[in-house]
């Protein structure tokens, strides 16, 4: 712990020293550690109690010598936790170690006896003063000690997910994301979805085309893989009915992939019958992820698919059905494939709710972090 | 094959066994339920933004799949907070609706026949005079107005980091109440459905029960932004079709225009509030 030992006139208080001093002060010591270790070995022979330090009378007039912490230093706002237990032995060690109580030329007041060693070092008045205006630009964390440190860890979410922009088919099904954290914020990973088997066409699909005459493109998904990246810029944590707290982090994700896809035949079901084949597929999305622990995590993600789809062609040819290739009139046949499919693709978002868990490996991290 | 599996499997789980047991010494992060901080309170002197507070909210609210007629709903919430965790309060709103792709398709490609005569909208009667299009979307149901008594409960409250550079109190809320729905929807028939009047649209009250979450973000003491989800799931009749009510279990048209055409829809809407809070604000022990 670092101390600074103020004078009588200031009622002796210890403080801690600021974190941002620490390295300055690391500097200064190894610089003069051997002359503050031979001064402070000798203040200490000679020093007043800190008891003494605070009777205060004659305010502003500065110490003879600085202080170090009395233990257990009775009457004194002393910090308690980073005091010096009762016998413990308050002269530096050798070399001047920068985290022992020890004191310095700045300790206020008239110097002491760094003002003796060196007279061009000793702080004057006015020099306190303008160091106190100065600006500190303290680095303060808004959320200090983030709980679960994703850095150089592997993220694995398996979720499922439930349709949400589609209310002609819905298209629930498993997915997983496996990423990669490069920086804390930062990670690169694949996400995979499979929804074969699962796609739901609903009831008032066929109610409207059985009420209207008119019948709706439908398509469905067989799978889709990616190449994401995830970015992190938000984190936080709540407090549970004031009683518990537990973080959470909302990231962004992106990427690039395929997703296989083929229509629903409604038009023409008899003559029609489409394979899956694959699309180019962006995606794009948002998430929200609430640590249960430091590996675990519950996962919401909102995510949007977005592809070129073929939707099936809205006429039926007119040509003779059953025709084959060889036949006459074969291209305007509702068997020939190649009058099954709309031209030009329509740009198709699938956007989906994604609820499942995030396991972070490894388990456990080294703090890395000032903070 | 079944090797390739075995060894890619073996490789699979020593991969996680082994980034598993990298450092462990992350233990020593865990909570200590010993020292100065044993016992005590999760938080203190937590702003309290919402507790004895009254807060307006006027919002606006965006229907979710919606299969002929989406509507935006612009209201506004009345709440009193009785505690920092638990409010009641009123949100009601006027919708307004504008048609999907879908009813402009119907009304673009659907011809009018007599096998549409009772599900579409048109003039005419098919014999001596011929049927024409009138506006599929005059037909189609709407929600028009809510009225919405709720309780809310606020179980989750911290706050929100973006860029380490903007900060805001936030809490998570969940929400449950009876929702009361003025809809316009196409009125009962039983022998006249085929007429241009039988397809001018009814008022009806719905009841549903109403649920969701949502999330606060405080920006200062007195205004808030709010965005919620709410789901109010309840029957009705969106297209305006005869589709129920005949055949086996009642599953094929019956010629009527009746209760057992309105189909059950999952109603779903996000909505965004601006929230004023009268009063002041209090800070917890």
């Amino acid at each position: 712990m670092n101390f600074r030992i103020e004078p009588a006139g200031s009622a002796g208080r210890i403080e801690r020293k600021p974190d941002e001093a620490r390295d300055n002060r690391k500097t200064r010591v190894g610089k003069m550690g051997r002359w503050i270790g031979v001064v402070a070995a000798a203040l200490l022979l000679a020093a007043p109690s800190t008891a003494l330090a605070q009777k205060g009378k004659g305010k502003g007039k500065p110490p003879a010598t600085p202080t170090t912490p009395a233990a257990g230093a009775a009457g004194g706002n002393v910090d308690d936790l980073d005091a010096p237990p009762a016998g413990t032995p308050t002269t530096p060690p050798a070399g001047g170690d920068p985290t022992t109580a020890q004191p310095t030329g700045d300790t206020g007041g008239g110097g002491g006896g760094i003002c003796e060693i060196d007279p061009s070092a000793c702080p004057k008045g006015q020099d306190l003063g303008e160091a106190a205006k100065r600006n500190v630009k303290a680095e303060i964390y808004a959320v200090e000690q983030i709980y679960a440190l994703r850095y150089h860890r592997f993220e694995l979410n398996p979720y499922w997910g439930f349709t949400l922009n589609d209310q002609f088919v819905s298209h629930p099904g498993p997915g997983l994301s496996a990423n990669y954290y490069l920086t804390n914020v930062l990670a690169v990973g694949l996400n995979g979805n499979f929804y074969s088997g699962l796609n739901v066409d609903s009831a008032f699909n066929f109610e409207t085309r059985r009420a209207s005459r008119v019948a709706v493109p439908l398509n469905e998904l067989s799978w889709s893989a990616a190449l994401d990246f995830t970015y992190v810029p938000v984190y936080g944590k709540f407090a549970g009915f004031s009683n518990f707290i537990f973080s959470y982090d909302i990231y962004v994700a992106g990427g690039v992939g395929a997703i296989s896809t083929r229509p629903i035949p409604v038009i023409d079901p008899d003559n029609r019958k489409f394979d899956f084949a694959p699309k180019i597929a962006f995606n794009l999305g948002i998430g929200l992820r609430i640590f249960l622990t430091r590996w675990l995590a519950a996962n919401l993600e909102i995510a949007d698919y977005i592809f070129p789809e073929k939707l099936e062609q809205l006429t039926i040819g007119t040509g003779p059905i059953g025709a084959k290739p060889t036949d006459l009139g074969y291209k305007t046949s509702p068997s020939n494939p190649d009058t099954w499919l709309q031209d030009g693709v329509s740009i198709t978002n699938h956007v989906q709710a994604q609820v499942g868990l995030s396991v972070f490996l490894p388990f456990s991290f080294n703090y890395r972090l000032p903070k | 094959m079944r090797t390739v599996v075995k060894t890619l499997a073996a490789a699979a789980v020593g991969t996680i066994v082994a980034m598993s047991a990298v450092e462990p010494k992350a233990q020593a992060q865990e909570i200590q339920l010993t020292g100065p901080l044993a016992g005590a309170k999760a938080v203190r002197k937590l702003r309290l933004y919402r507790e004895g507070r009254f807060e307006i909210a006027p919002s606006v609210s965006f229907s979710l799949l919606d299969e002929y007629r989406r509507a935006i709903i612009t209201g506004v919430r009345l709440q009193y907070n009785i505690t920092d965790w638990l409010g009641v309060g009123l949100w009601g709103g006027y919708g307004l609706g504008y048609n999907t792709d879908l009813t402009d398709q119907i009304d673009t490609v659907a011809n009018r026949t007599s096998r549409t005569a009772i599900n579409l909208n048109h003039t005419g009667n098919g014999t001596t005079i011929a049927y024409k299009k009138l506006p599929f979307g005059d037909q189609v149901g709407q929600i028009q107005w809510v009225a919405n008594p709720q309780l809310t409960l606020v179980p989750f409250r911290g706050k929100l980091a973006l860029f380490q550079a903007l900060f805001v109190d936030t809490d998570a809320y969940l929400h449950a109440g009876l929702g009361i729905v003025g809809l316009q929807e196409r009125p009962d028939c039983s022998t006249t459905c085929t007429t241009t009047a039988s397809f001018a649209l009814g008022s009806r009250v719905a009841f549903a029960p109403t649920f969701g979450l949502g999330l606060n973000f405080w920006l200062m003491d007195l205004i808030s932004l709010g965005v919620e989800y709410k789901a109010m799931p309840f029957s009705w009749n969106r297209g305006g079709f005869d589709s129920r009510g005949g055949g086996t279990n009642g599953a094929f048209p019956d010629n009527k225009i009746d209760s057992n055409d309105q189909t059950f829809k999952f109603n779903q809407m996000i909505s965004i509030q601006v929230g004023f809070a009268l009063g002041t604000r209090k800070t917890s022990e």
